[in-house]
Parts: structure tokens; sequence; C-alpha cells
């Protein structure tokens, strides 16, 4: 279990993360949020023992990063999509065997092990080429595996799949998910939010340093009052079944197009359907749009801090 | 050993990929111009001779043999500052800085690695160099290998300490250029790599023994150039300059790479 408590880091007079308490258990991805500047990336420098934190206290697996930092070291790795953290003039495969002699693995391991990184990240037959000569996307895959090649017991992910390909972003969530299924502890923080919904079980957000809320994806969209939409297309709108929809829900509002939309908490598309048809009107289509995280973020982002779901 | 062999096998790899022959030509181009110069002014200036105030402050009348063990020895220092005390903030510059650092390894054994390296690169400029003093009539005469073995070593461990230290300097700073010239020139000045110390007004001669370099060419100069052997005095010195600087740069690195981490926020 990584546990924080009462975490905070200062730069002069700016105050990055102010007062984080954060459990992120062996076997689930743990999801961090929060819109750019939150501190979202100081929190995972601290944990990966490249900042130390002004006070408050971290606990990595038991062991303290700031007296025992080595051991630390040992457990963890990080992946951050923004930076590059491969050797240019080094082969894939040369980048992960140095990486690898970093971590003290024996040479036994480390040899298949960096075929299959190889093979994960869909580098096989690029991995005796010098990074140089690597697109951005194939370097940012190299990078991955070099975050994997010591087999973490915590894996720290900062916007991992930044910049990468559909088909190797969506490798590489079944890689991460896989990893949390085998026990591993994973922190994730994404801008693509449809990402963190499918991969974590629970999320915590945080703006300007501070916590702002915490659950699963569910329990934060509806802790914020995001509303799942209901669009009704109407064949022939009139009047009267116009009437009918705002009478049933004063908040419906008529669009362009005889578009019925009403956003609402509840299941309402059967009921607001029906009164459609009641009232004459002719049904050409219906959609119903869930509430996303994004919205749910952005919202939280908006209001002062929240109480704990979770 | 297993960090410092492999940095010192992808210190090769990469410097063979990004200066295949360049940076070995330049290093060694230095060092040859620096005892043309030498010759070419003994000749113009001294017509061959040197005066007993030289003879009395190096111990030598062979002027080019003590500046071409001075060049050796300066570029042996300076390919050693620029490969071990660069190390960090290249990985900086380079984007591996935060992905080193988050790994087990520690630092003695990867400097060390580095430093393996440029004693092997620039052991291959220094023996270049000396054959082409030898043009010149430059003979090196050590008083022994054990002495030679030793004021190598010793030097070594003083520039060793001095690159830590600068490597700290260097990450916290964020810059090189300035710092590496600045002790380029320092050390030229007052560690008596191209002309006797005792030139020099006495409170630069005490400046410079703070610079772990000096007493370690006090005692290359016995070995290689006066014929004296190795000063224990001066040896000792040299060694415990240089356990100073490796201490206090390594105890402050873990502070330094944190500042270097934090520059960027």
């Amino acid at each position: 279990m990584i546990e924080t408590v009462n975490l905070r880091k200062q730069f002069g007079t700016k105050v990055a993360v102010d007062g984080l308490n954060l459990a992120i258990p062996t076997g689930r991805v743990t999801g961090l949020l929060g819109l750019n500047g939150a501190g979202k990336t100081t929190t995972i420098k601290i944990l990966t023992t490249l900042l130390r934190q002004t006070s408050g206290t971290v606990r990595i697996g038991g062991l303290d990063p700031v007296r025992r930092p080595h051991a630390v070291r040992k457990r963890i790795n990080l992946i951050a999509g923004g930076e590059r953290m491969v050797y240019a003039r080094m082969t894939g495969r040369e980048n992960l065997w140095y990486f690898g002699q970093l971590y003290d693995i024996p040479g036994k391991v480390l040899q298949p092990r960096i075929g299959e990184l190889l093979e994960l990240v869909g580098l096989t037959k690029a991995a005796d080429t010098r990074v140089e000569q690597y697109s951005r996307g194939m370097t940012q895959r190299l990078s991955i595996a070099r975050g994997l090649v010591n087999d973490p017991d915590y894996l720290l992910l900062d916007e991992p799949t930044l910049g990468l390909d559909a088909p190797i972003a969506r490798d590489l969530r079944k890689v991460v998910a896989e990893l949390a299924e085998r026990g591993k502890g994973v922190l994730l923080t994404s801008h693509y939010l449809a990402e963190v919904e499918q991969l974590c079980k629970h999320v915590y957000v945080i703006g300007d340093g501070r916590h702002l809320a915490a659950g699963t994806p569910a329990e934060l969209m509806a802790l914020t009052g995001c509303h799942r939409t209901v669009r009704v297309t109407v064949t022939g709108l009139t009047p009267e079944v116009e009437a009918a929809a705002l009478a049933f829900d004063p908040a419906v509002r008529v669009r362009p197009g005889g578009v019925i939309e009403l956003s609402h908490p509840g299941d309402v598309a059967g009921a607001l359907t029906t009164t459609i048809i009641e009232a004459g009107g002719t049904l050409g289509g219906l959609e119903i749009a869930e509430p996303s995280l994004e919205d749910a973020i952005l919202a939280l982002s908006d209001r002062p801090a929240l109480a704990v779901v979770a | 050993m297993v960090v410092t062999w492999a940095t010192l096998r992808r210190s090769w790899l990469v410097t063979r990929r990004a200066y295949p022959w360049t940076y070995f030509i330049g290093n060694l181009l230095l060092g040859v111009f620096t005892v043309s110069l030498a010759y070419l002014g003994l000749q113009i200036l001294g017509r061959g001779e040197v005066s007993a105030e030289f003879r009395g402050k190096s111990g030598t009348a062979d002027y080019l043999g003590y500046v071409a063990v001075g060049a050796a020895a300066l570029m042996f220092v300076k390919h050693c500052i620029l490969w071990t005390g660069k190390a960090m903030i290249q990985e900086q510059r380079e984007g591996t800085m935060g992905a080193l650092i988050v790994a087990p390894a520690r630092r003695m054994p990867y400097l060390l690695g580095f430093s393996l390296f440029s004693f092997s690169a620039v052991a291959l400029e220094v023996v270049a160099l000396l054959g082409c003093a030898a043009l010149f009539g430059v003979r090196l005469e050590p008083t022994g290998w054990g002495d030679g073995v030793l004021a190598v070593a010793g030097l070594g461990l003083a520039v060793f300490g001095m690159s830590v230290v600068l490597s700290n300097v260097m990450i916290v700073a964020g810059e090189a250029h300035i710092t590496q010239n600045s002790v380029f020139y320092a050390i030229a000045l007052l560690s008596g790599f191209t002309f006797p110390r005792e030139y020099l007004p006495e409170v630069l001669q005490w400046l410079g023994e703070v610079v772990p370099v000096t007493a370690a060419m006090d005692v290359v100069r016995g070995v290689f150039t006066v014929g004296t052997g190795v000063d224990a005095g001066r040896f000792t010195t040299a060694v415990l300059i240089g356990l100073l600087y490796t201490t206090a740069g390594f105890l402050a690195m873990p502070w330094a790479e944190r500042r270097a981490m934090e520059r960027s926020y």
C-alpha cells in the first residue's frame, strides 16, 4: 500500500500540494485527476523519490522514502508520458539492458524479460534501431517498457498514453489492468478520462494541490450532480407535443430539428417518449448520453472541496 | 560493479556513435598544439635554453618535457571533468535524469563507470600526445612504474573528487559551460600544469592548495619531470583532499538532485 498523510509540498511561496491523504492499495488501479497545475505530477514525483515533501508522511509498502529511498526505488517505477526517459543514442534493446543493470536484475531474468517487453510494446522489429531514429510514439512505447523492466510492485503512471496510437494505448491499458489483477498497485493520471473510467476502481480528484473528492467514477458523477441526457427526435413536432414535454418536466429544452432534450438524474427516457407519443408525436430517434467523468472533474474544479465519498 | 561496467559500456557505445573520431582528434590536437607552441617559444624566445630561474622553480631544465607532462595531465583532468562531472547534467538535458534517480543504483558506481571510461579514453590520447612530444625530443622517464601508478592514481582520485562536487554544482545551477570553463581556467592557473606555481603570488599559491589536483600535480612532477619520486607528504595531501571532495560531493548529491528536479517545477 502507498499511503500519504497530510502531504504538503511548497516551492518557495507556491504551495503545489496541500494536505493530501491518499491510499493506493495493491491489486487496484487508482486514479489521480485534476486540471493542469492541480499538483498531480508533483505528487507522483514525491511518491517516486524525485522530490521530497515539505511536510507530511509517505509510506510505500511500509517504507519511508525519505529514510530508505533505495529500498523504495527497488519496488517502484515511473512512466511519464511527457518525458523521454530513454537514451537517444542507444537502441531499444540496449536501453532496456542498461536500465536492467541499474536495477541489478540478473542476466537470466533480464534477457527474456527484455524480449517480452519489446514484444509487449510492439518494438521487437525496432529493437536494434537507435532511439534517435524512433518516432515519438515508438520512444514513448520504449519508455513504457523501461518502466516495467524491474517488474515493480507499484507503478506510477503520469499521462502514460500521451501521444500513443490508439492500438498501442489500448494494449497498454490492457497491460495496466493485468498488472493490477496480478497484485500490483497502480496510480494513474491521464487526460483521457475514458481511460480513467475504464481502468480505475477508485479516483482522487485534486485542485490547487488540495483534495476535492474521492470515490468510484460513478460516485464522483453522482456527487457532482452530473446527469444523464435524453434526446428525443420528433418527426413533425407540434405545439401540443412541445407542451406535453414541458408539462412532463419544465427542464425540457426544445432544440432545432425537433429535438426534445432533458438532463435528469433518473432514468426518464421511457416515460418521456411515452408522453411524447401520447401527445401525438412520432418518434424519429432516441439518444441517451451518459454523464462523463470529464463533466464531474470540471464540476469539482469549479467548486470548493467536497466531503470524501469513500 | 554491475552498474560501473554497464555505465562504462554505455559510455563507449554512445561516444563511438556520437563522435566516431572527431572527439579524439580534437583532444589530441589541443595537446599537440600546446607542445608545439612551447617548442616554438623555447626556440624563438629562449634560443633553446631555459632561464636559471625556471630551473630553480621547476627543478628541471627540460622545458618541453615539463610542458608535455603538464599538457598530458591537463588533458587527463579535463577529460575526467567533462565526462564524470557532466554526467548528471547530460542526463538532465537528455530527459533521463528522472529515470536514473528512480532506479535504485547508487551514484558512486555510476560515476565510477564514467571515470573508467574517461580514464580509458584519455589513456589513448595521452599515449598519442606523448608520442608526438617524442618527435620534439621529449623522453618520459618516471622514477619507477610503481611511482608512476601512484602518481596517476592520486591525480585520478583528486579529479574524481572535483568531478563529484562539480556534478552537483552543474545540476543545481542548470548549466555546465561557465562552471567547467571557470574550473579549467582556475586549475590551469593555480595547479602547476604549464608553469611552476612558484611564479604565482603567494596568495594564489595558497589558493591553489584548495584545488585537489594541485597536490596531485606536485606528485606527478616529482615522478615524471623532476625525478625525485613520490613525495609522501604531497601524495597524502592529494589523497586526503580528494577523499574530502568525494565524500562531501556524495553527501550533498541527494540534495542537489532534488534541487535539480525542483527547478523544472
